[in-house]
């Protein structure tokens, strides 16, 4: 009988203890409810993103110069929110990359053609890492990510450290010789926010540079990002970037 | 006990000090700050007021309210993909006072630089894409004494 009386409050503590435990565990699992899988276009409305097609650039750099003229960016070149690459990957392995103030002066030609493998235009601009490392670093709260997912640039509030400089994988980020401030692109958020384009992409000649809304599944982005199988650059360092190329290359950098 | 003013002093200074870094914060804070996340709200309606420069796509209908022959031709030819701002510059300000801001014709004697900028050939464009080697294709003319830049098509 005894045996029987400890089997059954074996029994009935281990229930106990199994239940306690569960309910305890089940509250962590709803407060992990904050942790969204999803990417945050599928419950943020608009959300911004990008995507260039590397396949139609002719680096003609209407969109660096479109861009400066839009954000009052210094006309000196060493100052761009966004510029114009041009690699030329060689058949011995060698990489060139040039890019003479940012593409808007041409560029220089291309030597012993006969010795290239293939050539083509980059366009870099902000990527709009959803886990940005600029921002994270941002000692004061200056730089910061908007609820439509563009990263910005509080001018009143930076103090010009240039940590963020620093940080951005991309290089997009300059020193703006004028505000003395950190300075990137805005993804031109005083236009979208009004219902226009980005100014690259409204003087881009050939739409190699789509801008639109990801949370929309019918924008031209969204097609564009079904449509094609696309890469973005340093996926690596876990940034997350926003910005998507049709036509990458492993030499991309 | 003749020890315990010391933990007095202690406990004054620490309070003093709260006080104070309370005062500085409610002073130095911007009052926006925090609302949303950690930032001052308030830049973000700040960016969103910046004027624009471009028109954008979109006023090419109010481009076409004056300027219609040129409109019709962009529409017809090889150039209909492009916005009007991208040869003419930034037209924002001449559209909201047509007479008052002119933007800049395309200068003549830099005309054929000026196509070259998209025109000139690389092996690193698109090869579909419309190159033209300077050097060779009737030199010393200006692309415009047989092209109509609106519909370049001959």
């Amino acid at each position: 009988m005894r045996g029987l009386q400890r089997r059954q409050f074996l029994k009935i503590s281990t229930a106990a203890l199994f239940g306690s435990l569960m309910t305890k565990l089940a509250a962590p699992l709803a407060w992990a409810e904050d942790f969204y899988r999803e990417p945050p276009w599928k419950r943020k409305k608009p959300y911004w993103g990008f995507a260039v097609d590397i396949d139609k650039c002719i680096g003609c750099a209407k969109c660096v110069e479109a861009c400066k003229i839009e954000n009052n960016v210094p006309k000196e070149p060493f100052y761009f929110r966004t510029w114009v690459e041009r690699y030329v990957l060689r058949k011995n392995g060698a990489v060139e990359v040039v890019c003479p103030n940012g593409g808007m002066d041409g560029y220089p030609d291309i030597e012993d053609e006969g010795g290239v493998a293939k050539a083509f235009f980059v366009p870099k601009l902000c990527n709009g890492c959803e886990h940005s490392p600029c921002v994270q670093v941002c000692p004061v709260g200056a730089t910061y990510k908007t609820e439509d997912g563009v990263v910005l640039i509080d001018k009143d509030y930076c103090i010009g450290c240039r940590y963020c400089i620093q940080a951005c994988p991309y290089g997009t980020r300059y020193f703006n010789p004028v505000t003395q401030t950190a300075d990137k692109c805005s993804m031109c958020y005083h236009r979208i926010t009004k219902g226009l384009a980005t100014a690259c992409v409204e003087v881009c000649p050939t739409g190699a540079r789509i801008f639109g809304d990801l949370s929309d599944p019918n924008s031209a982005l969204t097609k564009f990002r079904e449509d094609n199988k696309t890469e973005s650059l340093k996926v690596h360092m876990g940034t997350e970037p926003k910005l998507v190329y049709k036509g990458f290359d492993k030499e991309i950098r | 006990m003749k020890d315990y003013r010391h933990l007095i002093h202690v406990a004054a200074t620490f309070v003093l000090v709260f006080v104070l870094f309370l005062t500085a914060r409610s002073i130095l804070k911007p009052s926006s700050y925090g609302k949303i996340g950690r930032y001052r709200a308030a830049s973000v309606d700040e960016i969103k007021a910046l004027p624009i420069k471009f028109a954008g796509r979109t006023a090419q209908k109010e481009c076409a309210a004056c300027h219609e022959k040129e409109y019709k031709d962009k529409a017809s030819g090889r150039h209909k993909g492009l916005n009007c701002e991208t040869c003419h510059g930034p037209a924002a300000a001449h559209v909201a006072g047509p007479a008052s801001v002119k933007p800049p014709k395309p200068a003549e004697a830099e005309i054929v630089k000026f196509c070259l900028r998209c025109h000139a050939p690389s092996m690193a464009k698109p090869r579909k894409f419309p190159q033209v080697d300077p050097l060779k294709h009737n030199v010393g003319t200006a692309c415009t004494a047989c092209h109509t830049p609106h519909s370049p098509r001959l």
